[in-house]
């Protein structure tokens, strides 16, 4: 008896890592295929029969680095986002807290209403917004860019930190309001470090959004100095040389590693958790 | 260092009351110790104290000054919460030195006001650990020490040791008591124990239903209970409470005859008798004649259960005495400790 039970215990086990494994490599199978593709010379690439050996090559490395200022699209990029990243914290912290916290006529609407802003298609916006920051004079600044991405993000950011701070409990407010703490410091001291996974969470789909945006960007960013990772990858398609395919692999590899790296240090924090504690239970 | 006074407060939800026509004069100093069951609306009544719930009627008044408009952290109360509510970022030590942070406490006295708070309720060796880290006795010891770490006005305690263990309660609500009368802080209580409450009022105040049933010191409401409801409610095993009839200043249950009551009422009533009130007997004269239908010897006393009818009676015994099982007995009642109770509306008529 004993022995079966753990026999067919250690079988689901097995069973289990041979799903999440299978599962892994899924997922993690495009981005190791076009690792593989920006680390092949282009000629190679393009042929048709198979290649069982392949040739590891630098070109598009140097390329990217050398042919066009990735450095600066990289740049351009980091600062963007995290530009919109912050903006989107000041913004919808306060708002996430106002909705969750105090009781006023509207505020379920004022609510939806920041969400509903997420429902309609960007394009339908696409050329008011061109023309808006044209008449502002910031058409081709990462400026209009961090604008932009901040605006997407905002609604969302808004609900994810609002559903945390739902789940706090009152009595928490109430405690730093008797041993006399104002508004203010019961946000500062109390519940930002109380949501700081959904915080953190918030942030990173915002910025995973910001990183994969395309249309605004392309819209405000006519010359390079404002290009980012994301329409940079856009310039390989076309001209003269063609479409240049490993150039386009390694470009999105680069895209794909911050955001890749900071899940990975922030793991932890994305899961709930830091409120444990606070109340009986 | 406060008087408080709640005079007509209501709380309702939509329909529900809460609370309901609370009027009640705290003295300054005086320590109050709200009873009631569980949703009575003890922890509602304190709320609107502390000014984290608005009455919808009446006025919350502190040394004579209306209190109503005034915001939570205006008020000078600190409060232990029911559900601890440490703030959970935070470690133990910053737990307890918040409030002082929070008044302005000057910075130098910090450190020692902190340790002197977590020592009293024996949490000196935690105090860099985070609330999560803690057993729930231990938050909830926490959570005591953050309210009496400073002197505020009021102190406001809601049933702040039910997690702890007999040992460690009786350490605590010594320390509760001693720091009350040291520092002479207005306090209410709230607990489900009744040996704290009596050990720890000097007044009771027994709620049910978000309505008041009595105000009085622990005497008064062991001695003079006014209505069924306290009378059931204080004292254990509760009073036994027996329907019957009174005509002629002498009562009669199946199995009960009690006469000599002075009461002019007539008709069906309830009698009421607490078990230490009741002594067997051998005499066939006694008020009870029954059987034996229970026997719990605890060690310094035994709890005896009397059948009468099918009615269940109580009985404190001697600790030697024992009986077996169905076997006659008879059992008096002090006559000077008798009660009559209305039997419509459980209100004490004598
Ligand atoms: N915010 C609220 N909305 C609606 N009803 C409430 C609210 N808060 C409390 N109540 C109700 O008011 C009644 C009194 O609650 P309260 O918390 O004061 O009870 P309590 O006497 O402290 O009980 P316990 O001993 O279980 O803590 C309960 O029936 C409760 O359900
Ligand atoms: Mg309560």
């Amino acid at each position: 008896m004993a022995s079966n039970r753990k026999k067919s215990r250690g079988e689901s086990l097995f069973l289990r890592y041979l799903i999440l494994g299978g599962w892994a490599l899924f997922c993690l199978a495009p981005v190791l295929w076009f690792l593989s593709i920006g680390l092949r010379p282009r000629t190679e690439i393009i042929t048709p029969q198979p290649i069982y050996i392949p040739t590891f090559s630098l070109d598009a490395w140097h390329m990217i680095w050398e042919d066009w200022p990735m450095g600066k699209y990289l740049r351009n990029s980091v600062a963007a986002i995290i530009g919109s990243v912050i903006i989107d914290l000041v913004l919808a912290i306060p708002a996430a807290y106002s909705l969750s916290r105090f009781e006023y006529k509207g505020r379920d609407d004022i609510g939806f209403y920041i969400l509903s802003t997420r429902m309609m298609a960007p394009a339908i916006v696409a050329v008011p917004i061109f023309f808006l920051f044209r008449n502002m004079g910031l058409l081709d600044t990462i400026w209009a860019l961090m604008l932009v991405y901040a605006a997407i993000n905002l609604s969302f950011v808004t609900w994810i930190i609002r559903s945390y701070m739902l789940d706090i409990p009152k009595e928490l407010e109430d405690a730093a309001r008797t041993d006399g703490a104002g508004e203010i410091r019961i946000l500062w001291e109390i519940i930002i470090p109380a949501i700081l996974p959904g915080i953190i969470t918030a942030s990173v789909i915002a910025m995973i959004f910001a990183i994969n945006e395309f249309l605004f960007t392309l819209l405000i960013a006519s010359t390079p100095d404002a290009y980012t990772m994301s329409v940079a990858l856009a310039n390989f398609t076309g001209g003269s040389d063609g479409v240049i395919y490993n150039a386009i692999a390694l470009v999105a590899f680069l895209a794909f590693v911050p955001v890749f790296l900071v899940v990975v240090a922030i793991q932890k924090h994305l899961s709930r958790g830091l409120t444990m504690g606070a109340v009986k239970g | 260092m406060a008087r408080i006074e709640l005079n007509n407060i209501q709380k309702k939800w939509g329909a529900f009351w809460g609370v309901r026509d609370v009027n009640i004069d705290i003295k300054d100093e005086e320590f109050v110790v709200f009873l009631g069951p569980s949703g009575c609306g003890k922890t509602t009544t304190m709320r609107m104290i502390a000014g984290l719930e608005e009455p919808n009627e009446g006025e919350i008044k502190m040394d004579g000054e209306v209190m109503n408009d005034i915001d939570a952290r205006d008020r000078d109360v600190a409060m232990v919460f029911q559900g601890y509510a440490l703030y959970p970022n935070m470690s133990i030590y910053e737990n307890i030195r918040f409030p002082l942070r929070m008044r302005g406490v000057p910075k130098d006295q910090h450190d020692g006001l902190v340790k002197k708070a977590a020592g009293l309720v024996e949490l000196t060796d935690y105090l860099d650990r985070k609330p999560s880290a803690l057993s729930g006795g231990q938050r909830q010891r926490a959570a005591l020490a953050r309210a009496i770490v400073r002197e505020p006005q009021v102190f406001l305690m809601d049933e702040p040791l039910s997690n702890l263990d007999a040992k460690l309660r009786q350490a605590m609500r010594v320390q509760i008591k001693h720091i009350q009368r040291a520092l002479k802080i207005t306090t209410v209580y709230v607990t489900h124990d009744q040996i704290e409450a009596m050990t720890l009022a000097d007044r009771i105040v027994i709620m049910q239903s978000g309505m008041i049933q009595q105000i009085g010191t622990p005497d008064e409401i062991y001695n003079d209970p006014t209505n069924t409801f306290v009378a059931n409610f204080i004292g254990s095993p509760p009073m036994n409470l027996i329907e019957g009839t009174l005509s002629d200043g002498t009562f009669v249950a199946d199995g009960v005859r009690v006469t000599g009551i002075e009461s002019t009422t007539e008709g069906k009533v309830t009698l009421g008798v607490r078990p230490e009130d009741c002594t067997v007997s051998a005499s066939t004269e006694a008020e009870l004649n029954g059987t034996v239908y229970g026997l719990e010897p605890t060690g310094d006393v035994t709890y005896l259960t009397v059948k009468a009818g099918d009615k269940l009676i109580e009985v404190k015994a001697d600790r030697t005495y024992r009986a077996d099982l169905d076997v006659p007995v008879q059992v008096a009642f002090d006559p000077d400790r008798i009660y009559v109770f209305d039997s419509e509306d459980g209100k004490r008529i004598q």
